[in-house]
């Protein structure tokens, strides 16, 4: 599985990217053997692994909330549909809840600005929330 | 019977996919780009002699029926009949590309391509409206081979869609652009970088890419970091290393990605090359303000009533854009402030409403145009708040490279954060002042550049919010 994972030309960001698709995150124990591949070591794969937001090295839910805290949303007051959320699920930014259904991440932005406060699930847009739609949201995903 | 429905992001976000399942069989339901009139979306058109008409915010319930009712003459609709519109031309519309300036620029010596984009005064729509044909001659210019072209797709300032809205609706725009690129530096290979907050605009580009046989071109996935749209942290990106920001000189256009020339523009700057093509350069120079030529596809965000994509020319003030365009503040919304330019954009009261949309205005009045984000704010934002949310985002967004950005902001963070717990001192104004001059002054690229000037304009014109705790 890590074999085909491996990017050509070796590529370390590349590489964690299709691990990540693959697994859902990074398992740590995998950075010697991906290190090994590429022919770099473990200390440039974790650098690059600990640099952006999305590579995680932890098993995330089963949906990933996106919760956005840009600008626009920030303008449109997400603050309070973010707290509807957390006491929801259980949990604050950054955590997963505590029955393993949703980890809770923030983004910057989701390009959806003309309809904030937005977030997204998987790949699914939720705009204009407000703290009743942005839980009622959450009901959708068992 | 044909209908029109965007399948752009934001218009499925409000539901038009639903909208369009609950047609009936026997009518045609043709999928398109979005207007960028999001607060009537879903906007679902149709064909009449007069043009094209439509039913605006339509709900799946609304289907059965719907056609027996009067649409609006999309000319009679305001926000987008006082637009001027090159870039965004298509928008909305189901028309074929045509690769009209490629075809014409595939006549022309590279020269006389990079003289034209010269002469048009393009420049650059990603934030440092640095000129592109300056930019492009330099690569052409340069020694090393093989040469590249890089469509920063990165879109990273919170308040902006342009791009997305680019590459969702239109990618063959970009994907031209960067091929009339190529020929004018003597290219071989291009790359798009774009954030990974976009699958479905990443899913359009690949479709988009798979059909180009024009010019080679790959697509980079970016992984969640702001700084990634800087320029030579997104090469470094590419690489597939940390997104850490290069000392310059050498610029890109002489030693970029993998060390070789590489001319990289934002997505909307290469969408602007194939109209300067096909128009000439004349046409573009003749549109704007003195320094700043052509048109802006500005977005509107926040509080104001009409949010979506506005193409104006250069020129029109802030206050036009948000009222005219805008339609002012939702019902029951005061307005407090505007940013421009993205999360290290200036904060502007009412009374710079006037500064007209231009790069070197509103450098003037201590702002930046950046990419044509306009994001407003009402009274209930606390400004402290918001100071104090830019700078967690620049210190979480700082690679770290050099102390004034990496400390600076951290530091800051934790001044305001004191502030708004109501245990700001006296001298923390000051403090902020001094450490703002510091991360303008010392920092190495634009992010610790420039991310003391919301917190220190929200100071100047909005003091009492940060006084009023002490
Ligand atoms: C922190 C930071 C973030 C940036 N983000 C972007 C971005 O998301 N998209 C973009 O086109 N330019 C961005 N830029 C500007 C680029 O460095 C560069 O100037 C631009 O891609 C050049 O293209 P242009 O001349 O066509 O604007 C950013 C700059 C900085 C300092
Ligand atoms: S700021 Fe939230 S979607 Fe753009």
């Amino acid at each position: 599985m890590l074999e085909k994972c491996v990017a050509s030309p070796p590529n370390i960001l590349a590489t964690l990217q299709a691990v990540q698709a693959a697994f859902g995150y990074v398992p740590l124990d995998t950075v010697p053997a991906i290190a090994a591949k590429l022919g770099v070591t473990d200390s440039d794969v974790r650098g690059v692994l600990s640099f952006y937001h999305d590579l995680r090295t932890e098993k995330p839910g089963k949906h990933v909330i996106r919760f956005c805290l840009g600008d626009s949303c920030r303008a449109t007051h997400c603050e309070n549909s973010l707290a509807a959320i957390e006491k929801k699920l259980g949990c604050e930014l950054g955590e997963t809840s505590p029955d393993g259904k949703f980890t809770l991440e923030k983004v910057y932005c989701l390009g959806n600005c003309a309809l904030s406060p937005n977030m997204m699930i998987g790949e699914e847009i939720y705009p204009r929330l407000t703290p009743k739609s942005a839980t009622a949201a959450l009901e959708k995903h068992k | 019977m044909k209908v029109y429905i965007p399948d752009d992001s934001a218009a499925v976000s409000v539901g038009a996919n639903r909208v369009a399942a609950a047609f009936p069989k026997d009518v045609e339901v043709i999928r398109t780009s979005s207007r960028g009139a999001f607060f009537l979306e879903p906007l679902v058109e149709i064909d009449t002699p007069n043009g094209r008409a439509g039913y605006c915010n339509v709900k799946p319930a609304d289907v059965p029926g719907l056609l027996k009712k009067k649409p609006t003459p999309i000319s009679k609709i305001p926000f987008l009949a006082k637009q001027t519109r090159f870039t965004f031309a298509n928008a909305g519309l189901a028309k074929p590309y045509d690769f009209a300036a490629l075809k014409k620029a595939r006549g022309m010596k590279p020269q006389q391509i990079l003289d034209e984009v010269k002469k048009a005064n393009l420049r650059g729509r990603g934030g440092a409206a640095f000129p592109a044909g300056v930019k492009w001659q330099t690569t052409a210019d340069a020694r090393g081979q093989p040469k590249y072209i890089v469509a920063n797709a990165d879109e990273g300032d919170a308040g902006t869609y342009s791009d997305r809205m680019i590459m969702e609706g239109e990618p063959y725009r970009l994907l031209e652009g960067m091929a009339i690129a190529g020929l004018a530096v003597g290219a071989s290979k291009g790359y798009v970088y774009i954030r990974s907050e976009y699958p479905a605009a990443l899913k359009k580009l690949r479709a988009a890419v798979a059909q180009f046989t024009d010019f080679e071109i790959e697509i980079v996935l970016g992984a969640g970091a702001y700084i990634c749209g800087e320029e030579t942290a997104l090469l470094e990106s590419i690489e597939g290393k940390r997104g850490m920001v290069r000392y310059k000189p050498p610029f890109p256009a002489v030693e970029g990605l993998w060390g070789k020339p590489t001319v990289i523009n934002n997505v909307i700057t290469f969408a602007t090359i194939p109209d300067i093509i096909t128009r000439g350069a004349d046409w573009h120079a003749s549109l704007g303000t003195a320094t700043s030529k052509g048109t802006m596809p500005l977005q509107l965000a926040g509080q104001v009533k009409n949010a979506g994509l506005v193409e104006v020319p250069f020129g029109a003030t802030l206050e036009e854009v948000i009222y005219d365009f805008g339609g002012g503040m939702p019902t029951g919304c005061k307005f407090k402030a505007v940013q421009v330019g993205g999360p290290l954009g200036s904060i502007f009261p009412k009374k710079l409403l006037e500064t007209p949309i231009c790069f070197d205005a509103f450098a003037k009045v201590g702002g930046i145009l950046g990419h044509g984000g306009i994001v407003v704010y009402d009274d209930q934002m606390d400004m402290v708040a918001l100071a104090r949310h830019l700078m967690e985002f620049t210190a979480a967004e700082s690679c770290g490279k050099c102390t004034p950005c990496r400390v600076g902001s951290t530091r800051a963070r934790e001044i305001l954060e004191a502030i708004l717990d109501g245990d700001g001192s006296d001298d923390d104004l000051a403090l902020l002042n001094e450490l703002g001059d510091t991360m303008k002054n010392g920092s190495l690229c634009a992010l610790g550049g420039l991310a003391p000037m919301p917190v220190l304009t929200a100071i100047q014109y909005f003091g009492k919010d940060f006084r009023r705790r002490k």
